[in-house]
């Protein structure tokens, strides 16, 4: 197993678990007021885009250079 | 409730708002957290100027990675960059957790969560460090190292300050500087941890997926 693939792997992994649970907070934090309640869902809903980009770049569908 | 809500004066409906009994408090937050997010939105505002002369420079170049010296420059390492990515990430979501206990007053999980983000942030710089040993170009002979180098160090730069930021708040949280309802520090703290996150989910697209 080469370093590259334990890399892509850990990323896929790590992508999985953070980006689920990020959606998994936004979906608690959906009804939440306030100011600091609608920057927080904006900023938890691009961090899990993060995690769709990441997982991406992991499986090489994104990123792959010729 | 909103009845008895509706009873209260102006200062006692605020301070009811945020369970506390310190109106000076409860009316200055709102002012103080329109204040943080007008500097996380002008802080965006400087990525933002970076980040479009970078794509100027790139979508203006004749080709990309650009050539020196007669031979083109690497492209930036994708795999270890989207681990280094993930370690980031996952960062902001044991900040939000750290947040969370604090609302529901368990100190002991918050203070868990908060080092776990400290960590988490200084493996990150650590990982950002070990991408320059490696990368292959310098800061100095083309567009592309300049833009990368300026870029991720300012957003390395946020993430430096962050650690210490949240180290500092974590001092201050055990020191009792912050109660059950209020704990504005903490709320800055996490808003900012989420901005240079999502800063990251930027650069990591322009200079590693793109």
């Amino acid at each position: 197993m080469t370093e590259v693939m334990i890399e892509r792997g850990a990323a896929l992994a790590g992508a999985i678990v953070v980006g689920v649970t990020a959606l998994f907070q936004l979906k608690n934090d959906w009804a939440a007021q306030g100011l600091d309640a609608l920057v927080t869902k904006i900023l938890l809903g691009l961090m899990a885009a993060g995690c769709v980009l990441a997982l991406l770049a992991a499986l090489n569908v994104l990123g792959a250079r010729s | 409730m909103a009845t008895a809500v509706g009873h209260l004066d102006g200062h006692q409906a605020v301070a009811a708002r945020y369970r506390d009994v310190d109106p000076v408090y409860a009316e200055t937050r709102d002012l103080r957290l329109l204040g943080f997010v007008l500097f996380l939105l002008s802080d965006c505002v400087l990525f933002s100027a970076f980040i479009f002369a970078y794509v100027y420079l790139r979508t203006s170049a004749p080709a990309w990675p650009p050539f020196l010296g007669g031979h083109q420059l690497p492209w930036f390492d994708t795999s270890f960059a989207a681990f280094n990515s993930i370690v980031l990430f996952g960062s902001g979501v044991t900040m939000h957790f750290a947040l969370e206990n604090w609302k529901h007053l368990n100190t002991r999980k918050f203070n868990m969560w908060l080092i776990a983000t400290i960590i988490l942030g200084i493996g990150f710089l650590l990982g950002q460090a070990h991408e320059y040993s490696v990368v292959g170009i310098s800061w100095s002979g083309s567009t592309m190292g300049a833009s990368f180098f300026t870029l991720t160090g300012m957003h390395g730069f946020h993430v430096f300050i962050g650690v210490c930021f949240l180290t500092i708040l974590g001092i201050q949280a055990n020191r009792g500087v912050y109660t059950g309802s209020k704990y504005f520090g903490l709320t800055a703290g996490t808003l900012y941890w989420h901005f240079v996150d999502v800063v990251w989910v930027a650069l990591f697209f322009l200079f590693y997926l793109w």
